[in-house]
């Protein structure tokens, strides 16, 4: 059991790199093919953006922003989901998930991006709209209103950029070097460098658990600046690793759907992953129905004003909708074994609760264009739509320009044998 | 790290070429905590063969006990009686003889029982979550952990029972059909914990039980054996324990008793294949039904005070914030009472290894950082709340005159746990069982400063009263503590206390992929092995 030494790990990781499966065009993105595809979807990120911008000055700039920050909500909460789940991999010393930790540390690796993007949405409602879509950035709004006023220690536009940088610095910072590590290894075949990676991750967990929820709170929970909830962090974290393994989930999907990845990413470690996409849906579920529940039993309407807004009259639906699509469906779409196993079906179920998982922050975000008998048409959805395509366009687009500028797979990890290996055995 | 190359260290140690040499100084660990991420630490130590398992585990339930158990048990259980003359003298005179007063209406016992439900907490996670996520060192715990669920439940239960006032109708609190037609409040979640304690109890239980059959049938079989090669055959007797001198003989064998009392046990296991298909199977199942529970219990515990308009109680985190700190209670109290064990039972240590109490340490670590994360969230939303109650509640909380109960929660569950950050402090057992002591006190008193810090000030000022424990409220909780040490006590000395199939699948003998690796050992133990 315990004879290991150097010479026989040299000669485990010799055999892992003759390894057909690891054959370079096994584990590389075709170049051109990807090269096309991120400038496709950059191509339609910014024309969603464009069109979002002139969606603006037709629909009003708290539509334009709303809907805008209901995207990059979505693909900020995925990304820290992704980095929050790299972290936990590698504290765990999780043998399993080494073929597809790479497509974590990339989508973990743009939340900084993510970041970027939510930057011109708080400053055009600083500086040019005042207070459009988050009330208290008018400066004239903690006058108005006590209790925005009571909070001006907090909700004001110093702290927001201060945080905004510190936030920035430390996804920036962490997921820029989780995967800077995990590429180095490939060069280098240094095992140690897990360790490395395992000991910031261990730091750097805690402090992402912090800033996610104060994160939340920021551009999410202040929209009303009124509402309070102190689960909001937890239920942003839930929903963003819904959406991290179904992004991942569907990278390999397309991945092996174009030749690569073959052998690498088995039926058991979609099975793995489908564990952890039906954990974490019910995972969701429980924190949001814990959220719900709470505020509609004490029934204090300092609380329940956010979710009667969301769950009486326009956004009844939405409600419902949500709580069915993000939980029921996939509870019972994702139970059985097979679906998990075959990529089509699991494919399809993570297709699924990524669509969700953008419902979600519609349902957090758009219901506030509703205040003031100001009552948006279903019409006028395609600006929705429009700062969907465009975020989701950009942010995309340089996912896959970072899905191809390294290994599909990590090259040498220590892990890696038992990865390729792996058997979901009872 | 030292200069010296990792590999050769490790290597070297490994295979005991370097026994006190090198840079490092002498090892002072068992070589289970690996540096090498390519290397899987060995969860059985010393090269145990199947057989050594059976021995060992076996052994413990059919040797006699060492000098110390017969004492610690007459203590415990006399701690025990003394809680049960509490709870009679409760029944007989009202609960009037608890420090409860108008205001503070709910305070030891409510405490007590929700401290009790997280102790539990561990043992179901350990076997149903960890056994989900396969984590194969749950083996040389699980056993051990589920049976502190069960008793922690036990204790638990005895609170919300006798908490009532007319204990006689507390039958009620079942929706049982009467001739008045009287239902208990289906709207509160006073009525769910019933359901969803008792679906807890029951689930872990099963589970607990289930586990064991094949064990049992280990033991029977062993007893059996012995019975008929004739050397199990000399009588019982009842001795003086100290003295020796025997005062009587007993018309039975320990061997038959073992093997009627084991043989009912194991329902009638022979182990056969389609047996142990229907058991992995039916263990599956189980770990995938007590998942959920792992998280509802504690959640629907912390609904009894979440749902409610209290400031301090009512607050959405309550959930999860629950759960987290069950388990990092009821993992302090599993490490609470298996660091003692391991030091005491022989050849324990090779099956609970350092590299067990450091996982076990680390998750100690985190749960209590999530414990001190909802913390930190309570007091953040507090003030951003606005609502001026609300934060004089956690003012006075940290301030006030529990300000001592607070801050003893704050340094025991969030301070001390940061001791792990060091390796050579969750490698250290003596470290370990410190830390795991502080916590368990400090998960005690999360649970009073929630409880009572909330009820002593109420929105008047009319209505604020200082709460004291009396004799009565102290003794019934130590002898819920007595209760818990003597079944844990008998647990140790009567059962199977590791799961034998479980750890004999985890060792390289039951690797169905060993031959392609680790050669050497494997074929060594192969060769050995059997039972």
């Amino acid at each position: 059991m315990s004879q290991i030494g150097a010479e026989s790990y040299e000669q485990i990781m010799a055999g892992v790199a003759a390894d057909p499966r690891m054959d370079r065009d096994n584990v590389s993105a075709p170049a051109g093919a990807a090269a096309s595809l991120s400038r496709l979807l950059l191509g339609a990120g910014a024309a969603g953006l464009a069109i979002t911008l002139v969606g603006g000055f037709v629909l009003g700039a708290q539509h334009a922003l709303a809907s805008y920050v209901v995207a990059v909500g979505a693909v900020l909460a995925a990304s820290l989901g992704a980095l929050c789940m790299l972290m936990i991999f590698h504290l765990v010393n999780a043998g399993w998930v080494a073929t597809t930790r790479r497509q974590f540390e990339n989508l973990a690796s743009l939340a900084p991006v993510a970041l970027l993007l939510m930057l011109p949405a708080l400053l055009i409602d600083l500086v040019v709209t005042k207070g459009a879509l988050w009330e208290w950035m008018n400066p004239e709004a903690a006058a108005n209103d006590f209790l925005i006023g009571q909070k001006a220690a907090y909700l004001n536009p110093v702290r927001l950029l201060v945080f905004f940088v510190l936030y920035f610095a430390l996804w920036g910072g962490v997921s820029h070097r989780l995967r800077a590590l995990s590429v180095e290894q490939d060069r280098t075949g240094d095992r140690f460098l897990t360790m490395k990676a395992r000991f910031m991750s261990a730091w750097a967990l805690p402090l992402t658990a912090l800033t996610v929820a104060f994160a939340g709170f920021d551009y999410f929970m202040s929209i009303q600046p009124h509402f309070f909830s102190t689960m909001w962090g937890v239920y942003i974290f839930a929903g963003g690793v819904c959406a991290a393994v179904a992004i991942v989930i569907l990278t390999f999907c397309f991945l092996q759907f174009v030749g690569r990845m073959q052998g690498l990413v088995t039926p058991e470690h979609y099975h793995d992953l489908g564990k952890l996409l039906f954990a974490f849906c019910c995972f969701w579920a429980y924190i949001g129905f814990s959220q719900y529940f709470l505020i509609w039993y004490a029934n204090i309407p300092e609380e329940t004003f956010w979710m009667l807004e969301r769950t009486t009259g326009a956004w009844r639906g939405t409600a419902i909708f949500l709580a069915v699509g993000h939980f029921g469906i996939p509870f019972f779409f994702l139970m059985p074994r097979t679906v998990k196993r075959r990529p089509l079906f699991i494919g399809i179920g993570a297709a699924w609760v990524l669509f969700m998982h953008v419902i979600d922050y519609v349902w957090i975000v758009r219901p506030v264009l509703h205040h003031g008998g100001h009552a948006p048409t279903p019409a006028s959805w395609w600006l929705d739509i429009a700062a969907i395509v465009g975020v989701f366009g950009i942010f995309f687009g340089l996912y896959v320009i970072r899905l191809g500028s390294v290994s599909l797979t990590p090259m040498r990890d220590p892990k890696l044998p038992e990865a390729l290996k792996h058997k979901n055995y009872v | 790290m030292t200069s010296f190359h990792p590999d050769k260290v490790t290597a070297e140690r490994l295979t005991g070429n370097k026994a006190s040499t090198g840079p490092q100084g002498p090892p002072r660990d068992d070589g289970t905590l690996l540096e090498d991420p390519s290397v899987r630490s060995p969860l059985v130590l010393n090269n145990r063969s199947l057989h050594d398992v059976t021995e060992i585990v076996c052994g413990y339930a059919e040797n006699p006990p060492g000098k110390w158990w017969l004492p610690l048990f007459m203590f415990t259980a006399t701690v025990a009686g003394i809680g049960t003359l509490m709870i009679l003298y409760l029944l007989i005179t009202g609960v009037g003889v608890w420090g409860l007063n108008n205001q503070v209406g709910w305070a030891w016992d409510i405490t007590n029982f929700v401290f009790w439900i997280g102790i539990g907490h561990a043992g179901t996670l350990i076997s149903a979550i960890l056994c989900l996520f396969k984590q194969k060192w749950r083996t040389a715990v699980n056993r051990s952990a589920e049976a502190m669920t069960i008793f922690a439940v036990i204790c638990a239960g005895i609170f919300p029972g006798i908490h009532v006032g007319r204990v006689w109708f507390i039958w009620y609190v079942f929706p049982i059909p009467n001739s008045n037609a009287i239902w208990p409040n289906f709207r509160s979640p006073l009525l769910w914990d019933v359901f969803a304690v008792s679906t807890y109890a029951t689930v872990s239980l099963l589970f607990w039980f289930m586990g064991m059959i094949p064990d049992f049938a280990t033991l029977r079989d062993r007893a059996d054996k012995r019975l008929r090669a004739g050397s199990g055959l000399s009588k019982l007797s009842v001795q003086c324990p100290i003295t020796g001198i025997k005062f009587f003989s007993l018309p039975f064998s320990a061997d038959g008793v073992r093997a009627l009392v084991y043989g009912f046990l194991a329902l009638g296991w022979r182990g056969s294949s389609r047996h142990w298909h229907r058991y992995e199977a039916a263990y599956l199942i189980l770990a995938g039904v007590a998942t959920p529970l792992v998280l509802s219990v504690h959640s629907i515990v912390s609904f009894d005070f979440a749902t409610s308009v209290i400031p301090g109680w009512h607050t959405t985190i309550f959930p999860p914030y629950f759960v987290a700190g069950a388990i990092f209670g009821g993992f302090a109290m599993v490490l609470f009472l298996l660091i003692p064990a391991r030091e005491i039972f022989p050849n324990f240590k090779d099956i609970l290894t350092l590299r067990h109490l450091e996982n076990m340490a680390k998750i100690i670590l985190v749960t209590g950082m999530m414990v001190g994360f909802a913390y930190a969230m309570e007091f953040f939303i507090a003030w951003y709340g606005g609502n001026k109650f609300e934060v004089e509640v956690f003012i006075n909380r940290a301030t006030g005159p529990y300000w001592w109960a607070y801050w003893t929660m704050i340094f025991c569950n969030v301070v001390t746990p940061q001791v792990f950050w060091k390796r050579s402090m969750r490698t250290s057992p003596l470290a370990i069982w410190t830390v795991a002591l502080f916590v368990t006190v400090g998960m005690w008193f999360e649970r009073f400063v929630i409880i009572v810090s909330s009820l002593h000030r109420a929105f008047l000022p009319g209505e604020w009263h200082m709460f004291f424990p009396t004799a009565v409220d102290i003794l019934t909780f130590v002898g819920s503590c007595g209760i818990f040490l003597t079944l844990f006590l008998l647990f140790l000395r009567f059962l199977p206390i590791f799961p034998l199939a479980e750890i004999k699948a985890v060792m390289p003998q039951g690797d169905p992929h060993g031959h392609s690796d680790d050669h050497d050992q494997s074929d060594k133990n192969n060769a050995e092995g059997g039972h």
